[in-house]
């Protein structure tokens, strides 16, 4: 990056570089599907048994109201890909066709949106109709419908996954500019850039990582709440009693006692997918464990 | 055979043709698609003013997902700028989205030609005298501007 310091001659190129960036994160993705199998909590029990007292009892409390995991992979897209499985599965549950009919309604807005910013609509019709087909395939009972098996797949496929994670960013991007002026103070907050560059360098390109700015306009742009259970380092274990930090993003004119069931686990720089527990009743041996 | 990257391409043609941005053209070669002939005018009351630099830009089935490959065929003299013609443009390669066309890109690399980027120099002849000596800086810019009319 800098000019005067490092001899020209001996800089790898910016592409060479990127090729190399790449080539590092592809070896690391290929160990875990886009997403997933739904595993049990327990799994990062194993995982964090040497780790920190902080990480391990935060666990335990999860287990009271949470079951299982869905894995999103640690590619940059992680938020997005989470956020895609999560709602999607939640509808092939749920078969709520007004839930359906309503975000479509919104998608109609993103896409406007998008085009009173200046885009051209063959730029993201495709992404957005490939969403579109998934929202219609789930629910049963047409020549279209899908299984959830068939819903996993499809979100591990890279032609459809990558590209209602694009889909995603569109309306990401096209929500943060719409409403600049809100947005602008969260973004200064964290980087110099303008809300423009900010879009262009962190929002629209794959493998961006997301975060608040992210996850509030995407849930606010399609009408979806969304909550975040945090599963860090915060709180001293000798101190008080540790809590786990929820955040619901709820959208602009929704009731802010909606209960989200897009629900994510975030550790640091990571999203994944969290399930309610299916069986409260199995909470009590999990505070007796936690007790003994 | 029509694949979601040639369609796309030719709808990038059709917004090409019909609403061109001020001062780029660009068209796909007679035969094939995937390699785009363009040219980039210099900004008017720029150093730039009245070049005509020939680029190409090869596409592959990746595309929109993958960015073009571009490349200047006119010689140039520009920070950003290698000696083969190669861009150094943060869209064209990390921050690529799809959400650029080839009307953005073209655009894009119009706006670098007066706005370099001094942290990625390419040619460093041209971005030490870009920050040193802009006059001389601009005289061989304009010699770039004469030779884009000549050069075939």
């Amino acid at each position: 990056m800098d000019t005067e310091t490092g001899g020209e001659k001996e800089r790898p190129r910016d592409d060479e570089i990127q090729a190399f960036h790449n080539q590092i994160r592809a070896a690391d993705a290929e160990k875990l599907e886009f997403v997933g199998d739904k595993e049990p909590l327990s799994v990062l029990e194993d995982e964090y048994k040497a780790g920190s007292a902080v990480f391990l009892a935060k666990l335990q409390i999860l287990k009271e109201n949470y079951g299982s995991i869905r894995r999103a992979r640690g590619d940059g897209n992680c938020f997005f890909r989470s956020f895609m499985f999560s709602y999607l599965e939640h509808l092939i549950v749920t078969q709520d066709e007004a839930e359906i009919a309503r975000v479509e309604k919104s998608i109609e807005i993103c896409k406007q949106t998008l085009i009173d910013l200046g885009h051209a609509e063959f730029t993201f019709e495709d992404f957005l109709g490939i969403f579109v087909e998934q929202l219609q395939s789930v629910i049963q009972g047409k020549e279209t419908s899908i299984s959830l098996d068939t819903l996993v797949e499809r979100c591990r496929d890279q032609y459809v996954s990558n590209y209602v994670v694009m889909f995603f960013r569109f309306v990401t991007s096209g929500e943060i500019r719409r409403r600049a002026e809100f947005f602008e103070p969260f973004i200064q907050g964290m980087s110099n850039m303008s809300v423009v560059q900010f879009c262009r360098s962190s929002v629209e390109p794959m493998g961006e990582e997301s975060d608040h700015v992210h996850i509030t306009a995407l849930s606010d742009a399609l009408g979806v709440p969304v909550r975040v259970v945090y599963l860090d380092q915060s709180g001293d274990i000798n101190d008080k009693p540790v809590t786990v930090n929820n955040h619901d993003f709820i959208p602009e004119g929704m009731d802010t006692s909606v209960d989200p069931y897009v629900i994510l686990l975030y550790r640091p720089g990571h999203y994944d997918i969290l399930y309610r527990r299916e069986n409260p009743a199995n909470v009590e041996p999990t505070i007796l464990e936690q007790k003994n | 055979m029509s694949t979601p990257s040639r369609k796309r391409l030719m709808r990038d043609f059709k917004r090409l043709q019909h609403d061109p941005p001020a001062g780029i053209s660009g068209a796909p070669q007679d035969n094939n698609i995937m390699l785009w002939n363009a040219v980039i005018f210099g900004p008017d009351d720029t150093p730039w003013d009245g070049g005509t630099f020939k680029l190409t830009l090869q596409f592959t089935e990746d595309y929109p997902n993958k960015p073009p490959t571009v490349r200047f065929v006119s010689k140039m003299f520009h920070p950003n700028i290698y000696a083969d013609g190669s861009i150094c443009l943060d869209i064209l390669q990390n921050q690529w989205s799809p959400i650029y066309d080839v009307a953005a890109i073209l655009t894009s690399i119009q706006s670098l030609l007066c706005d370099p980027n001094p942290n990625s120099p390419a040619n460093s002849e041209a971005a030490r005298m870009y920050s040193e000596n802009r006059r001389e800086y601009n005289r061989r810019v304009r010699e770039i501007v004469e030779q884009s009319w000549t050069a075939e």
